[in-house]
């Protein structure tokens, strides 16, 4: 699991480098929204498949779903002048640091009962 | 087995898409795109040490100015000559705008308007621009001022008044608002020519452009401090074939 999630982000950071992908400058900062997103869905994936819960059609929907609500989101805050980009920013930054604290202690757990 | 196969490849599709889009952002980043604030810090420290620098040379020149008075008073001393170009070269210096002058005149203070814009209309419009300042200093150009300052900057022949997107630039100084006109003359025809019914405050007035006129009896103005030298031109000599 941890090999096929390495080798394919190492596979993407090849491709996004060596294929000539440009967003308009005004863009990123939705680009970036959508990349907390993302790393969010990752990391539940990841924790959700230690918790034996896994289910697949979840792990993609909520991916590409909240990629496109942040990015959205964020576009929409820009339009209206009100910074909701904020909201994901910290909904997700949270959520990262909670899903990483369940997979840790999980190793941990895994670690000692060896 | 077919669920846990199908399992791995969404995960490995989802890592692809979130590889791509880092190396989009990063590849963004890098380009210079964002400011970062060490970016900034670095640029306001730069800035800091090139205007200490500018400082120093600005007090060089006075140093080396006050220096060349000091060689011209004791060459004006020695013959009756050098005394007489002495007192002309002070002559084109005051008609030039490099020495600091003093006299009656009016102080004139011009500020944006602090009316709340009305929808639909535009906001400039509420704003001191160039062409405003332009037409106060040729009102007074024409009600016969003879030295004529902005914001400290002295106004000579090569004098721009210019707006550089929110602030005026002169002599290369930038400047906002509000803006202080300085200028030497009548103070009672200066003023009466800025205040002319139709003229420039009038209709100034209608933006809620705020022009507050002083008269004074003693107006100091600076000498232009920047360097004048002419690097096309040169002067044609009568009779000289072209």
């Amino acid at each position: 699991m941890a090999y096929i999630i390495a080798l394919s982000l190492l596979l993407g950071l090849i491709i996004g480098f060596v294929l000539p992908i440009n967003i308009p400058f005004s863009y990123a900062p939705y680009l970036s929204v959508a990349i907390l997103a993302a790393l969010d869905s990752v990391f539940g994936g990841i924790r959700a498949s230690f918790e034996e819960k896994f289910d697949n059609l979840i792990f993609i929907t909520g991916f590409f779903g909240n990629i496109i609500l942040a990015g959205g989101l964020a576009y929409i805050g820009d339009v209206l002048g009100v910074p909701i980009y904020l909201a994901a920013v910290f909904v997700f930054g949270s959520r990262l640091f909670s899903n990483f604290a369940y997979i840790r202690r999980y190793l941990i757990d895994r670690m000692r009962r060896r | 087995m077919k669920k846990g196969f199908s399992i791995y490849i969404s995960i490995a599709l989802v890592s692809l898409v979130l590889g791509i889009m880092l190396s989009t952002q990063f590849k963004i980043v890098k380009k210079g795109g964002v400011v970062t604030a060490q970016r900034a810090e670095e640029l306001a420290t730069q800035l800091k040490q090139l205007q200490s620098e500018k400082e120093a040379l600005l007090k060089q020149i006075s140093e080396l100015e006050a220096k060349i008075n000091a060689y011209e008073d004791s060459a004006s001393k020695n013959s009756v000559i050098t005394q007489t170009l002495k007192s002309e070269v002070e002559k084109y210096k005051e008609l030039a705008g490099l020495t600091d002058l003093q006299g009656p005149g009016v102080i004139v203070t011009v500020n944006d308007s602090k009316q709340p814009v009305p929808p639909g209309q535009d906001p400039n419009l509420f704003l001191v621009h160039d062409e405003d300042l332009l037409r106060i200093v040729n009102e007074l150009r024409a009600a016969g001022a003879e030295a004529i300052s902005l914001n400290d900057q002295r106004l000579i022949a090569t004098s721009e008044i210019r707006c550089v997107g929110p602030t005026v630039v002169v002599n290369s100084v930038r400047f906002a608002a509000p803006y202080v006109i300085k200028a030497i003359g009548d103070p009672d025809t200066l003023e009466a020519a800025l205040k002319l019914k139709g003229g420039v405050v009038d209709s100034l007035a209608t933006w809620g452009i705020e022009v507050n006129i002083k008269k004074s009896d003693k107006i100091v103005i600076k000498k232009y401090d920047g360097v004048l030298k002419f690097r096309y031109a040169k002067p044609l000599v009568e009779g000289e074939k072209k």
